[in-house]
């Protein structure tokens, strides 16, 4: 990955491509490459949808690979949705095929002056970008489908559905899964909107005639990868639990623990939970002919992911995940798995994020748009999104627009994207990480419980009342320094609980790079990536007063526990004193 | 020893059957959604699970990794006392940032502090009650076989939406059906209308051949 190309989508006479050398950016990846980018290149008061925004599109340090777990794709720019930084990611074939041609970071600048629509297609003699206005308003499946006819089922497809041409500020950008369907998605914060207005629709990208990136050591490369995967097949969590039943494992448990937010925040315990299980999903998904165990891309050994058939046998999408079960399910009062798979194939096809989509869903619900429980009802307000109507475009825009055009009070965002589905009044922890995050409220920012093992921040008590904000800080760090390795978050959990597979994930990244890698070097990018974001947010204008949480969260308790989120504003605003 | 629950004055309908070991997964909508045990109560969580269950005590240390009482996570199961009416929900650790923070004495326990079962003084009345049991994930083809065959309480309607909604490969895997200790035809029986007018059902199965607790996994 030894340069960087950038599509000036605004030139004179049309797109141009400069291909240059990575230069100050090497030895970045995923998200320490996209943010550092963005702080870097792009005026902190520009507006997210025009010329001077920019959409970076990086590739993890490790993939391209034959490493495990590598294939985590990162796009940065300045979000539409939240204003701030804005880092997505996404398994899918993408990040190593891209990884594969030889490309750091592609950058997608300036803005068309006409409103054709555009593809670009990378192989190893170069890119070319050609306007293709027959691919307009055709969503993901769709247009997937019309490409393959094209360039064939050996490549990897990005593209955006008719909610990122319309810029509604939820939509995301789909990357194909091995099976070409377009099921990954960089969900959150309207990335799918800036693609959408640079005026492209589909990046094909075609490794054909290439190799797998060389490690500079690759006997020690080998053995590390080997270790690293036995470590993830032996763990509980990595080798058992997610492979059988995928993320949606969580939903008995948070259920259990009354921190499932029900009904638009109302209750933390959902009667029909366990309809919606991971349990009762995998159950019927191995019924119905699909699978209970997939993985999202080649070299995922996890395989969290799974493919939910009809009661015919056909399929209707990849296995809904764990936040999209909730944000259609107990959020909006549905207990139906065949209900929650239809919204997911239609946020897939249309290109919008599963969590924002069904958090508005349910704030329209609370807003008496429709009755919380209505099944039909959810499904024809996302079609109307899909068919671009004004409710629709409202609704794709997500919980925190769609709160406020129907007068809603309780509307569960942090600068206005929309909280996961983990209630912070049980769980105040979380709560933490969701008011801070230079991203806006997202459960993936403080999601690499290995902070114990990296000793971010040195040890922490956790029996200490500021214990919660410690442990958010040091997640926070971990997660930014994981999400650049490109390796999926899901390996935390065994590098939490077992050295030898931490200092197996640090061997690979130094024999890779014939560097020696410590646990201090992880702690620094870390640091060094939320600094970065968090000084692009400040001079965006964010101040303390946006790292809080919406005030219902401090008013109203919850039940089966009766509480409300109590960390002090003080207590928040420490979080980043490093 | 007392009774600590009033029995309810309707016996419940015994319903007993044999089914092929792979046959557990038929059974998880009664496991995971919750099944009541009558138990001696006033004891640990631990003394429940291995002295009164007889689940060995590795695999309750090292396999039940996150356990709720009341819907609080448990994080010592020693000096966690079980009382009558409680429901003690069973899992194996949870992926995530939350199922970190959910798992027992885990690292992350503050974040849920506020949630976390408290140690209490309080007298608890020692006796004979009622405990309901949750089991999720993997546990429910783990442990379910060993509740299944001591025999479980669960409400008639539950009951009846599960042999409803089972398929007819399931219904016709049973063997040795009896209710109330007469023998039956489950099919027949379930088109009969037994479970109306019914409050609970016990129901013990057996498995052909029996299941085990993995010990693979310890
Ligand atoms: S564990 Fe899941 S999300 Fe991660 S790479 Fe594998 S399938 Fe994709």
């Amino acid at each position: 990955m030894e340069k960087i190309a950038r599509i000036n989508m605004g030139a004179a006479g049309g797109p141009e491509v400069t291909v240059t050398e990575v230069g100050e950016y090497a030895g970045l990846g995923g998200r320490a490459m996209t943010s550092i980018i963005i702080a870097t290149e792009v005026h902190p008061l520009a507006h997210p949808l025009g010329a001077e925004n920019k959409l970076v599109i990086a590739p993890g340090m490790l993939s391209g690979t034959a490493g495990a777990m590598t294939g985590r794709l990162s796009v940065g720019c300045k979000s539409p949705l939240t204003g701030t930084i804005k880092e997505s990611n996404a398994g899918g074939q993408a990040a190593q095929v891209m990884a594969r041609l030889g490309y750091a970071a592609v950058i997608l600048e300036g803005k068309p002056t006409t409103d054709d629509l555009y593809k670009i297609h990378i192989n190893k003699d170069g890119i070319t970008i050609t306007v293709d206005n027959s691919l307009r308003l055709m969503d993901n499946y769709p247009v997937i489908a019309k490409l393959r006819g094209e360039y064939g089922d050996k490549v990897a497809y990005m593209t955006i559905g008719s909610a990122g041409e319309r810029k509604l500020l939820t939509a995301s950008i789909a990357c194909t899964d091995p099976e070409l369907r377009p099921t990954r998605h960089c969900g959150r914060g309207g990335v799918g909107a800036v693609m959408g207005a640079k005026g492209i629709k589909a990046i094909i990208l075609d490794d054909a005639g290439l190799k797998m990136r060389p490690p500079k050591d690759p006997e020690r490369y080998r053995d590390a990868n080997r270790k690293f995967v036995e470590g993830l097949r032996k763990h509980p969590v990595t080798g058992e639990g997610l492979p059988a039943y995928g993320t949606n494992i969580l939903t008995n448990i948070l259920n259990e623990a009354g921190g499932y937010p029900t009904r638009n925040f109302k209750s933390g315990v959902y009667e029909g939970g366990s309809k919606l299980s991971g349990e009762a999903q995998a159950e019927l998904e191995i019924k119905r002919g699909g699978k209970a165990t997939h993985g999202c891309h080649r070299g995922c050994v996890i395989q969290c992911s799974g493919i939910y058939n009809d009661a015919q046998g056909n399929y209707v999408t990849k296995q809904p995940e764990y936040e999209t079960v909730w944000s259609h399910g107990g959020h909006c009062g549905i207990d139906d798995l065949d209900t929650v798979a239809r919204l997911d194939y239609l946020d897939d096809n249309i290109g919008v994020d599963t969590i924002d989509m069904g958090v508005a869903i349910g704030v329209a619900m609370d807003a008496g748009v429709i009755p919380f429980g209505d099944k039909e009802g959810a499904i024809r307000l996302v079609e109307e999104v899909g068919k671009g109507t004004p409710l629709g475009r409202i609704l794709g825009c997500g919980a925190a627009i769609t709160g406020k055009v129907f007068g809603v009070e309780r509307v569960p965002v942090v600068k206005d994207q929309a909280l996961p589905a983990y209630d912070p009044r049980p769980i105040q922890g979380i709560g933490v990480t969701y008011a801070t995050t230079t991203q806006g409220a997202d459960h993936t920012a403080g999601y690499a419980i290995a902070t114990n093992i990296l000793k971010v921040g040195g040890d922490v008590d956790p029996l200490k009342t500021e214990g919660q904000v410690e442990l958010s800080r040091n997640l926070q760090i971990a997660t930014a320094a994981i999400d650049s390795t490109g390796m999926c978050l899901f390996i935390a959990f065994a590098i939490m609980d077992q050295p030898e597979t931490f200092q197996a994930l640090l061997d690979m990244l130094g024999s890779f790079y014939g560097i020696t890698m410590t646990g201090d070097d992880v702690v620094a990018l870390g640091k060094k990536v939320l600094s970065a974001e968090r000084d692009f947010n400040k001079r965006a204008g964010f101040t303390a007063a946006h790292d809080r949480l919406p005030r219902f969260f401090y008013t109203e308790a919850i039940e089966p526990h009766n509480q409300v989120f109590g960390i002090t504003d003080e207590e928040l605003d420490s979080v980043f004193n490093w | 020893m007392t009774h600590a629950t009033e029995p309810d004055s309707s016996p419940p309908l015994r319903l007993r059957f044999r089914v092929p070991a792979e046959g557990v997964v038929a059974f998880s909508p009664l496991l995971q959604a919750g099944f009541f045990v009558t138990a001696r109560v006033g004891c640990s969580v631990k003394t429940l699970l291995s002295g009164q269950f007889g689940i060995d005590e590795e695999y309750v240390t090292r396999r039940i990794t996150t356990m709720f009482l009341d819907s609080k996570p448990v994080d010592k199961m020693e000096s966690t006392l079980v009382r009558d009416g409680a429901t003690l929900a069973l899992s194996c650790a949870m992926p995530g940032l939350v199922g970190a923070t959910l798992r027992r004495g885990g690292f992350y326990a503050p974040f849920r502090a506020g949630i976390s079962c408290k140690e209490d003084d309080s007298p608890t009345r020692a006796g004979i009650g009622t405990v309901r049991i949750k089991l999720f994930n993997l546990l429910m083809g783990e442990l379910g076989p060993l509740f299944l065959g001591r025999g479980i309480i669960v409400t008639a309607s539950a009951m009846e939406e599960l042999l409803l909604s089972s398929g007819d490969l399931f219904m016709t895997s049973c063997s040795e059906v009896s209710v109330d200790a007469a023998p039956a035809e489950l099919t027949a029986l379930v088109k009969s209308g037994i479970f109306k007018g019914r409050k609970k059902v016990r129901l013990t199965v057996l498995f052909d051949p029996p299941v085990e607790i993995p010990e693979d996994d310890l």
